[in-house]
């Protein structure tokens, strides 16, 4: 079809003077093979996209997505631009602490404190978002952003769309000279409000241009007139793209990060859903539906991928059943798997793409874009061990090869020193460089479709996509994904299969290279780190004086919002709607507990 | 490993168990608590994310010797000396504290802490080293402390917020009733002055009597905003362990509230639906002044109605799921309970399951005049939010007990006549939808294997 222009680009040279082909054909010359092999593998990017969804990997653009998150906005913020410091697509994972995943705000109660930008970074408020993400431009092609957040991720979309809007008011603002005019604007405002305008806390780091904020503690429609704010907002939501993880079936299945019933949680996930198509959020994924955490949990690969997919078809029942157009939101869902060594792993994509796709087409009528499944993969932080932590980079670069020759869309590679502390510059980088090296070094990865022709690879394919749907019955039997949730189910199974592995590995059946077996002469012991990046106290007051400041400056603004989101609750009309506007004004732990009086709480299961 | 045998405690010890404050990982102490049962201790489980006051009221409430914590999400340091600070601070000091949290905390926390009064915080190192049962043992026999004795006047002046003696006294009457009998009786004495009303509560296990009774008291809460609420929950001991799961917390949202005293007792002597030691602790929290208690036993089902004897208004749970319509016949509890709710209102056969204990109310109360309407048996989906079958529930439960024993409850909770109906998620008829997509999918490789025959034939 296109072969004729694209002839030169579809092959490289190695060193050698070898023509290697980004994608190769198989030579059948049966009918019936060339038939079977067609329905069934494809080239890639055509149905059932078992090799990949696309024709051609993206030029310019690794799929590598990095991890960052730690102490107050500012310094995650610096690691942000550290870790991608001249590479041309900005592609930012951030992880929040724990307080931010609970919806709660900083304070000083010790319980919380102690808590406030460790193993993840202290966001409850927009300010905190602008300088977050201070210096990417949000609305760029190739910035992309992922957020690992679930119960409270409407309100973290919040924060992060305006962040992203108040970005461009003010490109907008620099590009029509009204710098000056605005900066004296935003100085009455605090005047008269008699507080300090909030600011980015020590020094911008390299790449970091500020932009973002220069409207810290205000919001664009405050400064602009209602026309030109609308016109920019309208925009900027049809240009943002990123991934917000929000999958709250997999939370309750696997990881405990709830904090409203499943069912207001579901109905907060399809407002957002139906936000997103009425507004053209077109690039940006409502959720990310992961089977990371299932594996964490200690599940198997087919269990992984069966419970992830049966999540999936959930989502797109329940969209569907409120009344939206499959080809509308199925392109707004990606996915999210984890990448162990098992040999299941090496197949993952390339099941879970065709499942999708055959799905999409011959059960929802759904058109090519909704067929095509993407997915981050984040090599397993369970493959990796306390003991003999350098070996733990083998078994990520091992893992990473598989999602790499298996066509993943995005992949995240795990330090080795994970197992025991939060990773180090140092151990970062060199977690960058497995990616790197195979996407740079290493030949064959210079073709794109090395899995396909392989009887193995073909055969797990088919073994694998069968237990799934094996595992999709059972389901049934139980009601469906949310009836099975109702005598945990999932949960049950999961602690089944964490247990038969942690047997194995214990009695030595199952062999781990210097954990229970090639011991070093010392006898490999457990790895204690010397010390642990903490966020400091500086830090902590940091984020509290943010949210003392926001709750001061917004006193009656946050009342009214936050009714707002009430009623519409209430009166079953969309809450996101109305969250995104109480974004600007509220914290995260004010919309929580709105939200808690008209949604309930999460109730604990034993 | 050698095998190591279970501690025998000299004392009834009681535990409460939790994972921290913002913190999921509660795999751990799940399989530490049920080593804990085993050993033949009462667990009180919190499950997962819970603050340093909700594990330190329960602990006072529930009067234990000792808490047994996780802490995976870091903050440790903070958590557990905010937690040894706040139990003195509440004059319960006393209350030993255990934790563990795999290598997140390092050594010298680990030491720091204590010097500073945890009592003991396990390493991984302790785990391969001890074993599982070696450091529940040694947990155990530290907490190996008698509860319930130096009660000293606690019995004079109890009130709505003196919780530790109110938890204090339970547990001597429960441990020790001979040694306080003077101080029972002065207790008898008072709470025969007290009106406080009693809601028996009993049903079959798994039909969701904890959430409902959540959703009860959270509406008490915020019907009367002055009214102080007590429950009492009895769940079984097991015979041959003597340890119990005292697992009702868990699921109740609604206690965390400085106007709800719970305790949670096991039966101690298996055969009996009712802790032997119940009375006394109702006269206890009669002579606090409390203004309204529940009383909960575990789910016996069949022979459950001596709830009826300790209780003003009793009310049914069962669920839609309980056979033919015969086996109604069976439920003594459907002759003897005041009022009946179906819940998990949004199982199959749900209406029939309405009609048919309706139809049984009827014929086993003599009850033939009452109109279909005036039946008190209500549908009600008690894990959904603000469900109006719960709303008509409650404000009968509340308007008979005011009616019955003559109480200032007069409650102002509004309802609907709207029956509870599930807010479906996935539509009834959609539930296969996973078992629809395996066949779409399953045919699909048939249909490509034939065409790729047809195709082969060709060639």
């Amino acid at each position: 079809m296109r072969n004729k222009e694209l002839a030169i680009e579809t092959k490289s040279e190695s060193l050698s003077h070898s023509k290697i082909p980004k994608v190769t054909l198989p030579n059948y010359e049966g009918w019936g093979d060339i038939l079977l092999w067609s329905l069934r593998e494809n080239v890639p990017g055509e149905f059932p996209y078992t090799a990949g969804i696309y024709p051609f990997k993206r030029e310019g653009e690794d799929p590598t997505r990095m991890f960052a998150g730690e102490g107050g906005p500012e310094r995650t913020n610096r690691r942000f631009h550290y870790v991608s410091l001249g590479m041309p697509a900005k592609r930012l994972s951030t992880a929040f602490d724990s307080v931010t995943l609970y919806g709660q705000d900083p304070d000083h109660r010790p319980d919380i404190y102690g808590k406030i930008g460790n193993a993840g970074v202290s966001i409850c408020c927009l300010d905190d978002a602008k300088k977050l993400y201070s210096g990417f431009n949000l609305a760029d092609p190739k910035t992309s952003v992922s957020m690992t957040i679930n119960g409270p991720a409407p309100m973290m979309l919040g924060f992060f769309l305006n962040a992203a809007i108040d970005q461009q008011c003010e490109i907008y603002i620099k590009e029509n000279g009204l710098q000056e005019k605005i900066e004296k604007k935003i100085d009455a405002i605090f005047k008269e409000k008699g507080i300090h305008r909030p600011e980015y806390s020590g020094n911008l780091p390299e790449g970091n241009d500020g932009l973002g904020l220069m409207l810290l503690g205000v919001t664009g429609d405050q400064v602009l007139p209602k026309d030109v704010y609308s016109k920019i907002k309208a925009e900027t939501l049809s240009q943002v793209r990123g991934t917000v993880q929000a999958d709250i079936l997999k939370e309750d299945q696997a990881q405990n990060t709830c904090i409203f019933s499943t069912e207001f949680a579901l109905r907060l996930m399809g407002d957002v859903q139906e936000y997103f198509i009425n507004n053209g959020v077109r690039n940006f994924y409502s959720v990310s539906i992961s089977g990371y955490h299932i594996a964490e949990a200690g599940a198997n690969p087919i269990t992984q991928l069966a419970l992830t997919l049966s999540n999936g078809f959930t989502y797109v029942e329940y969209y569907l059943s409120r009344g939206m157009d499959i080809n509308k939101f199925a392109p707004n869902l990606s996915f999210f798997f984890s990448n162990g060594v098992d040999p299941e792993y090496a197949v993952i994509g390339r099941v879970a793409r065709r499942i999708w796709a055959k799905a999409m087409k011959y059960k929802y009528g759904a058109d090519a874009r909704s067929q095509m499944l993407k997915y981050h993969i984040q090599t397993s932080g369970r493959s990796l061990h306390a003991q003999e932590i350098d070996f733990n980079d083998i078994r990520t670069t091992l893992q990473a090869l598989y999602a790499i020759y298996d066509n993943c869309n995005s992949l995240h590679t795990n330090a080795y020193d994970e197992a025991i502390t939060t990773p180090t510059e140092e151990s970062v980088r060199r977690a960058m460089a497995i990616q790197l090296i195979i996407n740079k070094e290493l030949g064959l990865a210079k073709n794109e479709n090395p899995l396909q022709g392989s009887f193995i690879i073909e055969e797990l394919t088919d073994l694998v996509e069968e237990a799934v749907y094996v595992e999709f019955d059972r389901i049934t039997e139980r009601g469906g994904v949310l009836g099975a949730m109702e005598t945990m189910y999932q949960r049950s199974k999961i602690q089944e299969e964490s247990l038969y592995y942690e047997t194995l590995k214990h009695t030595g059946e199952f062999p781990i290279i210097g954990v229970n077996t090639f011991l070093s002469s010392k006898g490999s012991p457990t790895v204690i780190p010397q010390e642990v990046i903490r966020s400091t106290e500086k830090e902590k007051e940091n984020q509290i004086s943010t949210l003392t400041s926001l709750i001061e400056r917004y006193k009656e603004e946050a009342e009214e919002q936050l009714s707002k989101i009430r009623l519409a609750a209430i009166r079953n009309e969309n809450i996101f709607e109305m969250l995104v506007e109480a974004a600007k004004v509220c914290s995260i732990g004010q919309i929580s507990a709105a939200l808690f009086e008209v949604g309930g709480q999460y109730r604990r299961n034993m | 490993m050698e095998r190591v045998e279970p501690y025998k405690p000299k004392n009834k010890i009681r535990i409460v168990t939790a994972a921290s404050l913002f913190d999921g990982h509660d795999a751990a102490i799940n399989i530490m608590r049920r080593i804990i049962q085993s050993t033949g201790c009462e667990v009180i489980h919190l499950g997962h994310d819970r603050s340093v006051e909700e594990v330190v009221n329960t602990a006072i409430q529930e009067d234990v010797q000792a808490i047994a914590m996780t802490s995976y999400q870091g903050g440790h340091n903070e958590y557990f000396k905010y937690m040894y600070d706040l139990l003195h601070e509440k004059g319960a000091g006393h209350i030993k504290i255990f934790g563990g949290g795999g290598g997140v905390i390092l050594p010298q926390e680990m030491e720091d802490l204590h010097n500073y009064g945890i009592t003991r915080i396990y390493s991984p190192d302790d785990g391969r080293t001890m074993g599982l049962q070696g450091m529940i043992n040694d947990m155990v026999a530290k907490s190996d402390f008698p509860t319930g004795i130096n009660i000293n006047g606690d019995a004079g002046h109890l009130g709505k917020n003196t919780k530790l003696e109110i938890a204090r006294l339970i547990s001597a009457a429960e441990n020790f009733p001979d040694s306080v009998k003077d101080d029972l009786n002065k207790i008898h004495a008072e709470a025969k002055k007290a009106h406080t009303p009693i809601l028996g509560i009993t049903g079959t296990g798994g039909a969701g009597k904890s959430s409902l009774i959540d959703e009860l008291v959270r509406r008490f809460l915020i019907d009367f905003p002055e009214k102080y609420i007590a429950i009492v929950s009895v769940d079984p001991s097991k015979r041959k362990t003597g340890g119990a799961l005292l697992g009702d917390r868990i699921r109740m949202n609604s206690i965390r509230n400085d106007r709800v005293y719970m305790r949670s007792l096991a039966t101690r002597q298996a055969n009996l639906a009712l802790s032997k030691h119940v009375d006394e602790a109702l006269s206890i929290l009669k002579a606090a002044h409390y203004d309204m208690i529940i009383l909960e036993t575990s789910g016996i089902g069949q022979s459950d109605t001596e709830i009826t004897e300790h209780s003003d208004v009793s009310l049914y749970v069962m669920t839609p799921e309980y056979g033919a319509a015969t086996q109604l016949e069976k439920i003594d509890m459907l002759d003897f309970a005041d009022i009946i709710a179906v819940n998990k209102f949004d199982k199959r056969g749900a209406l029939d399951a309405l009609r048919d204990v309706k139809k049984q109310y009827v014929r086993n109360h003599n009850a033939f005049d009452l109109t279909d309407d005036q039946v008190p048996v209500y549908g009600t989906i008690a894990s959904q939010f603000n469900d109006p079958g719960m709303n008509a529930l409650y404000r009968t439960i509340i308007d008979t007990i005011k009616e019955r024993c003559k109480v200032d409850l007069n409650s102002s909770f509004e309802i609907s006549k709207d029956m509870s109906e599930k807010i479906y998620v996935i539509p009834p008829n959609r539930t296969r939808y996973l078992s629809e997509i395996a066949e779409n999918n399953r045919n699909y490789k048939i249909w490509a294997e034939k065409q790729s025959a047809i195709a082969q034939k060709l060639y």
